[in-house]
Parts: C-alpha cells; structure tokens; sequence
C-alpha cells in the first residue's frame, strides 16, 4: 500500500510542476512586459541582426544600460525567424517593446507613431538625418521608425582579376553592354572563373534600381496598375539581362541550394565583380581581396537610379513603457552609437563629415548612389505587395533558370491581378 | 485485510487508511493518465478544431479577423494557381516515393532476415538514418548533392558521367527529394522485419518439399503473409508523403522554380510567410480530406489482398497458397 501512495504523491508532484510551469512563465512575462516592481525595468530590443552586427547592437544596449541604472535591455536576436516571431509576438499581444522594422506596410497598424515623440524632442535632431531616410518609415504621413542605418548597391570588382586579365577597372558613369563585355573578359572556364554572379533567387526589392534605371518600374506611381509596369519592356530587359548572362556562361548562379554565396566566391576570387549593399565590404577586406567599389551601370542614355535598404526602429503599440523605449532608440542613433555601428552606413551627415567617409574612394559610391535612390519602392505603393511579390519571384527565378523574362512576367501579372481588385 | 499485518506501517491512523483503501483503483489510473489526457485535448484536439473554426475566416496575425464562410475554400479552387501547382508536386511524389519506400523496406527487412553473422550490426546501421534529425539528414543530404562538391557527382565523375547540379535543377530535383526520403525508413523496415519473422518456417519447409524456388517462395508464402504489414506501411507512406515538408524546406526550399513546392509547404508558407491563417488552415483541412480519402480507399481495396491468418478459422477465403502448410502437415 505504501508503494501505491507513494506513486500517487508522484503523479500529484507532477501534476504541481506542470501547474507551477505555467505560473512562473506568467510571472516571467508580467515581469519582461512592465517592469512594475520598481527595482528594475526590462526593455525588450527584436532585432534581425546576427554575428558580428549583432554584437555591435548587444554592445550599444550595454551602453544604453551604463548610462541608464536600473534598466536592463534584453537583445532579442530573431535572425532568419525575424517575420515570423515578430507577428507571432504582435499576435499574442506580447511583442518586444523596441524592434528593428522596414516592412512598415505589413505591421504599421501594430506600431506607435512616433511623430509627437520627434516633435517635442529636440535632442534628436531630425535635420541631421539623411534627407529621404524617413520617408521608408512613414505611412500616410504618419511617422513609425526611426531610420538607424541604412545601405545602397553598389558594384564590387577585383582589382588583381582586372589587372590579370589586362581590363581597365570600371568607373562611375560606365554602362551595362560595358559591364557585359568585362564581364564576358573576365570569364576563364577552365579556372572556374567568371565575370559575375547572379543570385539564382533575388530579392525583387534589390532588382528595383535596375528596373528604375531603365526607366521602368513594377507597380504604376499610385499603387493600383501592375499591367504595363511589371511587364513592360523596361522590366524585362532589365530582368533578361541576368539571365542571359548565365546562359552565356559571364556569370555563373549563386546562393542557389547547396551552392555557395556570391560573396563567398567573390572572397574566393572566382568572381570578378559582385553587387550587393556595404554588408560584405569587412569580409572581403579581411579575406584579403584587393577590392574596389564602383556605381552602378547605366542603361545606355538614361540615367542610374539606386535602391535602399533601411532599418528603422519602431516601437510597439502595446509597449507599456513607451518613454523609456523612446529614450533607447534615441540613444541608438546618436552620435556616439551610429559610430559603433560599422556593419552599415551613418544615417547622421555629421558622422559622415566627422569621419570623412564620403571622402574615401571605397565608400564614396555608396554616396553617390544615395542621391539617385529617391523611387518608392514597391512595397510602400500597394499593402498586397507581398502577395505579388511571390509571383514576380517566381518569374525572376524562373528567368535565372533560362525562361524568357517577357513571357514569365506576363505571366505573372496575369497571376497577380487578382490581388489588384 | 490480511495486506494490513504485512504492512509495516502500522501505526498510520485509520482514516488514512481508509482514504488510501478507496483510492485504490478509483482516482489512481486517471492521475496517471491525465497528463496525456490533458496533452491531448490542450495541443492536439483543441488545435485541431480551432484550425477549423479559423479555416472560415479570413485571419492574420496582425490586423482584423473577419468572418468569409466559405471564402478560403473557394479562393483555393478558383483563383490560386499556387495550389493547383503545389498539390501536383505532391501527387507526383507520392506517386514515386509510396512504391519504392515499401519496395526498399521489404528489400531490407528480407536482407536483414537472412541468418548471418553480424545481422544485427547490420539491422543498427539500416535503422540509424531515422533516428537522425530531419534537419541533420537534409545537411547530410545537400553535402551528397552539391552539384560542385558533392561526393555523388564525384562518384559519377570516376565513370565520366558530368552529373547535374541535383537540387537546382528542375528535372532532377524532385528525383533528388525522393532519395533523400527514403533514407529514413527504418521503422518501416523494422515492421516489415517483424512481420516477416512471423511466418511460421513449416509453410517455407512444405513449400520447397511441394518443389517452390525461392521466388515462387516470396510470391506465393511471403507476400500473402505480410499484406496486413503492407497494408500499415501503405498507409503510413502515404501520409507521410503528403506531409513532407522538412527536407523541402531545408534541402531545397520549394524550387528551383518550384520543382518540388509541396502542398505541406505552399501550407506552411501561407500561415508562416504570408500570414494567411484562415486560409492555410483550409488548406490544411483539404489535405486532411485527400489523406482521409485515400486512407479509405486503401481500406476498401484491402478486402481483396489482404490475408489475416483469423480468416483462416472462419472459413475459407481467397489466399489458397497458405493453406498448402496446413496440407501437408
């Protein structure tokens, strides 16, 4: 009988864990969310980043936690499940109290306007900012997301490739069928050698400053027509480009799966000339790669236009403590913080003054491009954007794979059209 | 109470003692049973009936949730070229994994049945491959087929053959899933061991003593006496082939050009990319449907192949070869 009880305490012991599992988890989250008791508030920073920019954004939350006692920031580093956690945070009514945000769009409803925040604070100094930074985060005029770094593409070469070959190295103002030809030089099959590479899936986001470029776009200037845009000559030729240079064999596909990156190769060496944003720049002056930056190509007679990519940080609207969120994204790009932040460009004209960056031959295309990426891109024009976003990626990969752009596209906006009512 | 002189706890109080009497057999079975009990209807039936509930409504995560009948199924049918496209992929899979992972199984689990030294090394190593992760398996799997580097290509390059770049390409890729899935089969392969264990030896014995090669042997004793082992494994195929999502998802992400775009997938990517709750919980229902259907088809055909030994007392039935041992001895 004593065997009996004793396993009845057992089942009973187990049945109190299970119970006092769920307890302590609701305590943990009162105590993450309000930070009620006093002693210590706990601000809850999402970010997407991982390994090196990371550490900077852990290192800067030190900082904020060294000049602010009793504040601890807990760095949330979502990585590759960034979407995912954040609408399943927003879902739950429990999100983080301060996160990194461009699809404003998707989540807009779910942030706190930030507009009366900038306003009534002087110390943030908007005018220093980057003209244009702010547009990405606003949504009928309404202000969601601080801009805190941001990035342009730009065209990386490698110069020793160039000098073996006995190509001159591309300069500012240099045209696509120029590219193309280097690019065709470049290429040494039996070294495994090629021009170019091209992702074999693109972010459609990144493909706009070609389109643009060529005069086209993929969604009409008010949101509401994708037939004519998506599908126009423009589009294609800018899309056809690519994969014809993979059929061609002056580029060669990457990132595809089980391939390695386009930045890997470019590391590599086998790639003479990658275009991307300032992410890899570090890793390739590290690998050792003599590497030389320049601006995009120009469709013959019309001019380049470049594409951007922000962060913002946003603050949630069901945040309960607002003002002290405030106060860190504050700190996040001030001065001090933006010059941390090596990983992406400064978003202060001050910093970049201070540092000379514009200066630098490396950094100066980032510049250059800055001034010709003033499109909105298409995300920001239709809220069913992601909706059409996966059949035009489907088209463009498809396109990488050998099909013929013009055909795809229509296509593709024969699909989207649904999401066009 | 002749327990109670053997107890030594004498000394408890009676009321204790009556309390512990009527537990006895009372509350006890249920306390243990509760936690999968509660496990159950929290995290299984509960899910699977909100999903239903959700499956009419249109439902993201963040924003509104508003009630459309039927609108997600119709959209589906009508208007989603995705879905037609996904489901096709999985038609085509099944259609090539279903047979070959029962045929490999039971190729195995007949290897493994012969009496040799070192069987059971043999036996851990066949099964090893399930008891690996699926996402282990799809790393292992992208290192075979990396089209540059990966040691299937190398291998075909020692006969000469240039082997594809097996994961990016459309024609080969799907090829490539199937392979990759049929190496964890080894609880497939166990049941098809078991079953085969249990047929008696006399009907092999009476078999070769009535003049039956060893192929004659496998179609007319072995095979009828594990169809209700193929049965389950037939069925279990099948689901699984429908739910194949994680080596989709890790080895090839649904392309190249989606190649191998799996409906479990295009499902996954409605609720976890696009946020279309409402709408992949009806997919997902829809996939319940198919799989129920099929699930009853195979029942409905078993009636004809399928030999329980039971039959055998009720009377005779179809499968006569049996019944060649019981003639003889």
């Amino acid at each position: 009988m004593k065997k009996q009880v004793s396993l009845i305490v057992l089942a009973a012991a187990l049945m109190m864990s299970l119970s006092a599992c769920g307890g302590s988890g609701g305590k943990a989250e009162t105590a993450g969310q309000g930070g009620g008791s006093g002693s210590e508030k706990t601000l809850r920073f999402a970010t997407w980043d991982t390994g090196d920019a990371l550490k900077i954004e852990q290192d800067i939350a030190k900082k904020f936690e060294e000049s602010h006692p009793g504040t601890k920031v807990q760095v949330e580093a979502y990585a590759d499940g960034f979407d995912q956690k954040l609408a399943a945070g927003f879902g739950a009514a429990n999100p983080p109290d301060v996160m990194y945000m461009w699809d404003f769009p998707t989540y807009h409803q779910s942030l706190e306007p930030l507009d009366s925040y900038a306003d009534k604070d002087k110390d943030l100094n908007i005018d220093d900012f980057y003209k244009g930074l702010f547009n990405y985060g606003k949504i009928d005029g309404t202000l969601y997301g601080i801009p805190a770094g941001f990035t342009t593409r730009v065209v990386y070469y490698n110069k020793k490739l160039f000098d073996e070959a006995g190509v001159p190295h591309p300069k500012d103002g240099w045209t696509w069928p120029e590219f193309q030809e280097m690019a065709g030089k470049l290429t040494d099959k039996s070294k495994k050698q090629y021009g170019f590479g091209v992702r074999a899936e693109n972010d459609t986001y990144d493909l706009q400053g070609f389109v643009w470029s060529n005069g086209s776009s993929f969604i009409s200037p008010d949101g509401k027509t994708i037939d004519g845009y998506m599908n126009s000559k423009e589009t294609a030729e800018a899309i056809q480009m690519f994969g014809d240079m993979v059929k061609n064999g002056s580029a060669v596909l990457t990132g595809g799966k089980g391939q390695q990156s386009g930045d890997d190769i470019f590391k590599a060496g086998k790639i003479a000339m990658w275009e991307s944003g300032i992410w890899p720049l570090e890793s390739f002056r590290q690998a050792g790669v003599d590497v030389g930056t320049v601006e995009m190509p120009a469709f013959p007679g019309k001019p380049v236009k470049g594409v951007l990519a922000e962060s913002a940080l946003s603050i949630a609207k069901d945040s309960k403590q607002k003002d002290l969120a405030w106060e860190f994204i504050k700190f996040y790009v001030s001065d001090a913080s933006i010059k941390m932040r090596v990983a992406d460009l400064p978003v202060r004209q001050s910093v970049v003054t201070e540092l000379k960056k514009d200066q630098d031959p490396l950094y100066k295309p980032y510049y250059t491009m800055l001034e010709r990426s003033d499109n909105t891109p298409a995300f920001l024009l239709n809220p069913k954007w992601n909706e059409v976003n996966r059949q035009l990626s489907a088209a463009v990969e498809s396109v990488m794979h050998g099909s013929n752009a013009q055909d795809v596209l229509n296509q593709a906006v024969k699909d989207s059209e649904r999401y066009m009512k | 109470m002749a327990q109670t002189y053997l107890h030594p706890a004498r000394e408890q109080s009676a009321a204790l003692k009556a309390l512990k009497k009527r537990r006895r057999g009372g509350a006890a079975p249920y306390l243990f049973i509760f936690p999968w009990i509660f496990g159950f209807l929290v995290f299984t039936l509960g899910p699977l009936l909100f999903s239903l509930v959700i499956s009419f409504f249109d439902w993201p995560i963040v924003g509104k949730v508003t009630f459309i009948g039927l609108g997600n199924y119709v959209e589906m049918f009508t208007d989603d070229p995705l879905f037609w496209k996904s489901l096709m992929v999985t038609l085509k899979f099944a259609v090539l994994f279903v047979p070959l992972n029962i045929i490999v199984a039971l190729g195995l689990a007949m290897l493994l049945n012969q009496k040799v030294r070192g069987s059971a090394i043999f036996r851990t190593a066949f099964y090893l491959p399930s008891v690996i992760s699926g996402v282990a398996l799809a790393m292992i799997w992208s290192w075979v087929y990396s089209g540059d580097y990966g040691i299937l290509n190398y291998f075909l390059s020692i006969f000469g053959i240039q082997g594809p770049d097996w994961l990016n390409d459309t024609k080969w890729s799907l090829v490539a899933m199937v392979v990759a899935s049929l190496w964890g089969q080894g609880s497939m392969m166990l049941i098809f061991l078991a079953g085969l264990k249990g047929i008696p030896k006399d009907l092999y014995e009476s078999a070769s003593i009535d003049g039956a090669g060893k192929l004659r042997q496998f179609v007319s004793v072995t095979v009828p006496m594990i169809t209700p082992t193929i049965l389950f494994n037939l069925i279990t195929s099948i689901i699984a082939a429908f739910q194949q999502l994680t080596l989709a998802l890790l080895l090839t992400g649904g392309g190249p050009m989606k190649a191998t775009y799996f409906y479990a997938m295009y499902m996954y990517e409605n609720a976890f990319k696009y946020f279309k709750m409402g709408y992949s919980a009806a997919n997902a229902w829809f996939m319940f449907l198919i799989v129920l259907t099929l699930t009853f088809l195979v029942f409905k055909s078993s009636e004809a192949w399928v030999f329980y030994e039971g039959e055998m007392k009720r009377g005779p039935q179809k499968k006569p070869k049996p019944a060649k041992g019981g003639r003889v001895g």
